[in-house]
């Protein structure tokens, strides 16, 4: 069953993170900002499950259900805000939001 | 062989729609290619066994959380989005070695750590049942205090959105420079 080797997985979670990462820096959007830490999340529970296939055991699965859980909630409130923000302030752009001097 | 075969096969579509989903200008192809990512990662899940998990990540990222997604999309202007640039060039340039200095920072902060525990003795191989079977016993067993602490959690996050998604009084106008 487990002819895929960790690194393999490990290999593929790393460029997904990595490019998660790169993107929530890089966007300009903000509702694509959250879809790139969708994607970073989706990493993780890669890495979750890859590794439970090579350990035999399945409490990885468990936590990338928590991930999933926890994410799902991640997006409403997030897109919660985001809403409000364009309903208060008309705009959509990380670069107009600089209340705090970010 | 055929396993290889296709966990390189989701793994290549995994990736390429990752880098629709970082590069594409428009949101919605960024959408799409997003679905893409999270129908492929449900794929290398159900390769590597864990049939549960791709079934949940199916349902729920494939279905709720990109539909909502799609949703916000029409609620905010996207074509305006258009119109300006999609991405801060210059300093996504610039920040580009910021991302292996995160992942040395992971590696230094999970090996200090691993280090320093004790070591876990709760490595036990279950391979009589199956993968549901399984994972709902440790659910509802081990990790039972924490699957209440999710149900909170979205009951709060529910609550949240609604009380941060209503309609305000008066709107406010953008006087930041």
């Amino acid at each position: 069953m487990t002819t895929i080797p960790l690194e393999a997985y490990l290999t593929l979670s790393v460029i997904l993170f990595g490019l998660g990462v790169f993107g929530m820096i890089v966007r300009r959007n903000m509702v694509t900002v959250l879809m790139s830490m969708e994607l970073a999340l989706n990493a993780v529970n890669v890495l979750f499950v890859g590794a439970d296939a090579h350990l035999s055991l399945v409490d990885g699965q468990v936590f990338a259900l928590f991930i999933i859980a926890l994410a799902a909630a991640e997006a409403a409130v997030g897109l919660g805000i985001i809403i409000a923000i364009f309903r208060l302030r008309k705009v959509d752009s990380t670069d107009e939001i600089t209340d705090m001097r970010g | 062989m055929i396993q290889w075969l296709v966990f390189l096969l989701f793994s290549a579509l995994a990736v390429l729609s990752a880098l629709g989903v970082v590069l594409l200008p428009n949101p919605i192809y960024v959408i799409l290619s997003l679905l893409s990512t999270l129908v492929a990662i449900a794929g290398i899940f159900f390769v590597a066994g864990a049939e549960l998990v791709g079934a949940l990540q199916l349902l729920i990222y494939v279905v709720a959380v990109t539909v909502f997604y799609v949703f916000v999309l029409t609620a905010v202007p996207w074509e305006k989005a258009l119109k300006k640039d999609s991405h801060y060039r210059v300093a996504g340039l610039f920040s580009f070695p910021l991302i292996p200095l995160l992942y040395a920072e992971m590696l230094l902060v999970f090996l200090i750590g691993v280090s320093v525990s004790p070591k876990g003795e709760f490595r036990k191989l279950i391979q009589k049942f199956g993968n549901v079977e399984v994972i709902g016993g440790i659910l509802f067993s081990k990790y039972f205090l924490a699957f209440e602490l999710v149900s909170l959690v979205l009951l709060i996050g529910m609550i949240g959105a609604v009380i941060i998604g209503r309609k305000e009084a008066q709107t406010y106008d953008n006087h930041t420079p």
